[in-house]
């Protein structure tokens, strides 16, 4: 068994549907790639496994039409924002017990979180070493947040508190899950500053955010992250913020991190470098679908979905001519358009064919699955 | 961390001379001079400039601006026109109690307002966040004169619950230390002073405090909306730290920055805006001398008046300034 596994996971805000049924495995001491451009749905799949989406009341018919199986309280099954009872309740706001509907669908059981401005219905299943997440109550969540699991965000100076010094933002998530206090909680917040390499860590405790740099910035939350030792960590888009030298010595410190400890790592990203130089196993997203999944080698070898076909030759190439082109992609991605009419690639496709247009592909393939019922031709 | 206040130290020396020059200007321009005032309208031209000369209203401008700096300086503004008394004993026997009220006002406008505010923008869209906009805006419109009376004739006229005017009972015998009476009850050990001024206090200060409530619910809940949808708000959160740990250190702590501003503008407002309520519970703080200095065209009364309020102004500025440093560390490193 996999340590984290993700099985149909749907994340709608209303009537827009940002995560349409993705799944996958992480194992163990594996670097995963999520891989997509903006607007996939990687990063709210992330925030999903982590519990931080804004999630709305429970609506008390709807749990009483899921319990009664009518309703499999999934993303589709969401009707127009606004209808439920108004109220954003953050985090910790949900009074534990009324986080949502729990019901009994063919999938097994699905949690619905009932939105209302800005919330999001999360159903499917993530699994983390056979526990699921999504049904975690929010204090149950909260003790594994930051310890278990943990996150490094992309945008390293927005994500430090700018009022409190980087010492006590360390310090905090050691005390909480740790129970080190004082002094020795100072030590061991020193401790993981040298190790994610940041020099003088004693003199950098008492510094507030602004006056780091980006790259020490970004070690800093990956020192936050890293302080309770997590089986997973999550990185969503770690070095887009980054100047490239620098983005090259956080992979590294991220890939060290992993090697050392066992730590398995989700990489969310839309950069295919990053990927090739970190990621053992690689997961393609268009439109909150997967559509390509198979080990890194295998997909830049033999990409086989006409979407991940795009993507690599859209990357600049070194030995072609200065004046050649760059091959993009046609169109930009749509959220209209729904897998269940057929495939959500097939408008912007070289290679569409009417069969792309009559239902739903399947995943099909292992371990180098695709989305694509024109895979054969194409190969 | 000195630095940041020694800068501040200078540029208040500076507002204080440009807000000196800026009332000697005002009161130069002014039609009418004391002179007319002090003398019956009868008065021959031999008179009136005897009497310029003894106030030294002959001098040239610049002397006479000498001369009241150095006299604001050693806080001797006159004596009243009206009543003879040196005005700065005047304002120094009324000030306490507009402090006191004001503070007052203060301290229920923060302690109910900030959490209001915080409840509104956490629970956004149910009822306690209509309740509480809806509300502000209701604190603002009604005219505080008004407040303060319709809360005079319920809690204290019908029902009977409070007193209805002074700072305390007939008859109470007190010990002055500060002039803030609550505070002076219990300092001196005379609770019964302390809880005597504090019922006297009650009605005044929650009339006093409606607009700075309601002011300071809006500012907290745009505040804390704008803070709960920062980034690092979510990094607390995928720290899985504790709600209460979440609130104070990483919402609260950078929401307070634009509170704390409209708490200093608006304790300033307080003191020159406690006129009204000290006249409906006869509170005898500097609203009333104020009423009278300006009908009876009391010029050093008002001079003095006015320069108390334009420093607590500047002052209570400063103390913003100086908390933001304290607040906010990008402030206080900046060069």
């Amino acid at each position: 068994m996999a340590l984290l596994e993700v099985e149909d996971l749907r994340v709608a805000f209303g009537a827009a549907t940002a995560v349409d049924g993705v799944s996958f495995a992480v194992d163990e001491g594996k670097v995963v790639g999520l891989v997509g451009e903006s607007g996939c749905g990687k990063s709210v799949t992330s925030l999903a496994i982590m519990g931080l989406l804004p999630k709305g009341k429970g609506r008390k018919a709807r749990a009483a039409k899921s319990r009664n199986g009518k309703v499999p309280a999934q993303a589709e099954a969401t009707g127009p924002e606004g209808t439920g009872p108004e109220g954003a309740a953050g985090d910790g706001a949900v009074p534990p017990g009324h986080g949502g509907a729990v019901a009994a669908t063919p999938q097994g059981i699905a949690v619905g979180r009932r939105s209302n401005r800005g919330g999001a219905d999360v159903s499917g299943r993530a699994a983390f070493d056979g526990v699921d997440l999504l049904t975690l109550p929010p204090a149950a969540m909260r003790r594994r947040r930051g310890a278990d699991l943990a996150m490094v965000f992309q945008d390293p100076l927005s994500s430090l508190n700018p009022v409190v010094p980087v010492g006590r933002q360390i310090t905090e998530v050691l005390e909480r899950h740790r129970g080190l206090k004082g002094d020795k909680a100072v030590k061991e917040a020193a401790n993981l500053l040298d190790r994610v390499g940041i020099p003088d860590p004693l003199r950098r405790l008492k510094e507030y955010p602004h006056q780091l740099s980006g790259g020490m910035r970004q070690r800093v939350l990956i020192a936050i992250a890293v302080a309770c030792a997590p089986r997973l960590l999550i990185a969503d888009e770690p070095t887009t913020a980054l100047d490239v030298t620098i983005q090259a010595q956080i992979l590294e410190l991220l890939k060290d991190l992993v090697d050392s400890e066992g730590t398995a790592l989700l990489m969310i990203t839309h950069d295919l470098g990053v990927v090739a130089g970190i990621c053992d196993e690689v997961n393609v997203l268009y439109s909150g679908r997967v559509v390509e999944s198979a080990p890194v080698r295998d997909l830049f070898a033999r990409p086989t979905h006409p979407y991940t076909v795009g993507l690599l030759g859209s990357i600049p190439r070194l030995d072609l001519g200065t004046h050649e082109p760059l091959t993009p992609i046609r169109g930009s991605i749509a959220d209209v358009i729904r897998w269940k009419d057929g495939c959500a690639f097939a408008p912007r496709c070289d290679r569409v064919a009417p069969a792309c247009v009559e239902g739903e592909p399947a995943l099909v393939g292992a371990p180098h699955a695709h989305r694509c019922v024109m895979a054969e031709e194409i190969a | 961390m000195l630095r940041y206040t020694v800068k501040r130290l200078l540029q208040l020396a500076v507002a204080l001379l440009g807000l000196s020059l800026l009332l000697f200007a005002w009161f130069k321009a002014l039609p009418g001079g004391p002179e007319n005032r002090l003398l019956p309208e009868n008065a021959t031209d031999q008179q009136r400039e005897a009497l310029r000369a003894a106030l030294g209203l002959d001098e040239p401008v610049w002397v006479q601006y000498g001369e009241f700096l150095g006299r604001i300086v050693r806080l001797d503004f006159g004596s009243s026109l009206s009543s003879g008394r040196p005005i700065a004993t005047e304002l120094a026997d009324r000030l306490p109690a507009t402090i006191e009220l004001s503070l007052a006002a203060m301290v229920i406008a923060v302690g109910i307002g900030i959490p209001l505010g915080y409840l509104a923008a956490r629970r956004r869209g149910t009822w306690i966040d209509f309740g509480s906009v809806s509300g502000s805006l209701v604190g603002v419109c009604i005219p505080v004169f008004f407040l303060a009376a319709m809360l005079k004739v319920v809690f204290a006229q019908e029902l009977g619950w409070l007193p209805t005017a002074f700072r305390l009972s007939a008859g109470a015998s007190y010990t002055e230390v500060t002039g803030l009476r609550v505070l002076d009850g219990i300092i001196t050990g005379e609770f019964d002073i302390a809880a005597d001024a504090f019922l006297h206090l009650v009605l005044p200060a929650m009339a006093l405090s409606s607009i700075p409530l309601a002011v300071i619910v809006r500012i907290t809940r745009a505040s804390v909306l704008d803070v709960v949808g920062e980034d690092y708000v979510r990094t607390a959160d995928a720290k899985g730290l504790k709600p209460g740990t979440i609130r104070g250190r990483h919402v609260m702590r950078n929401a307070m920055l634009p509170i704390v501003t409209v708490i200093g503008l608006l304790l300033g407002s307080l003191f020159s805006g406690a006129v009204l309520t000290e006249s409906v519970f006869a509170f005898g703080g500097i609203g009333s001398f104020v009423y009278q200095a300006t009908t009876e065209r009391d010029y050093p009364a008002l001079m003095g008046f006015i320069l108390i309020i334009a420093v607590s102004y500047v002052v209570l500025n400063l103390i913003v300034d100086l908390s933001y440093g304290f607040l906010d560390p990008r402030v206080r490193v900046r060069k």
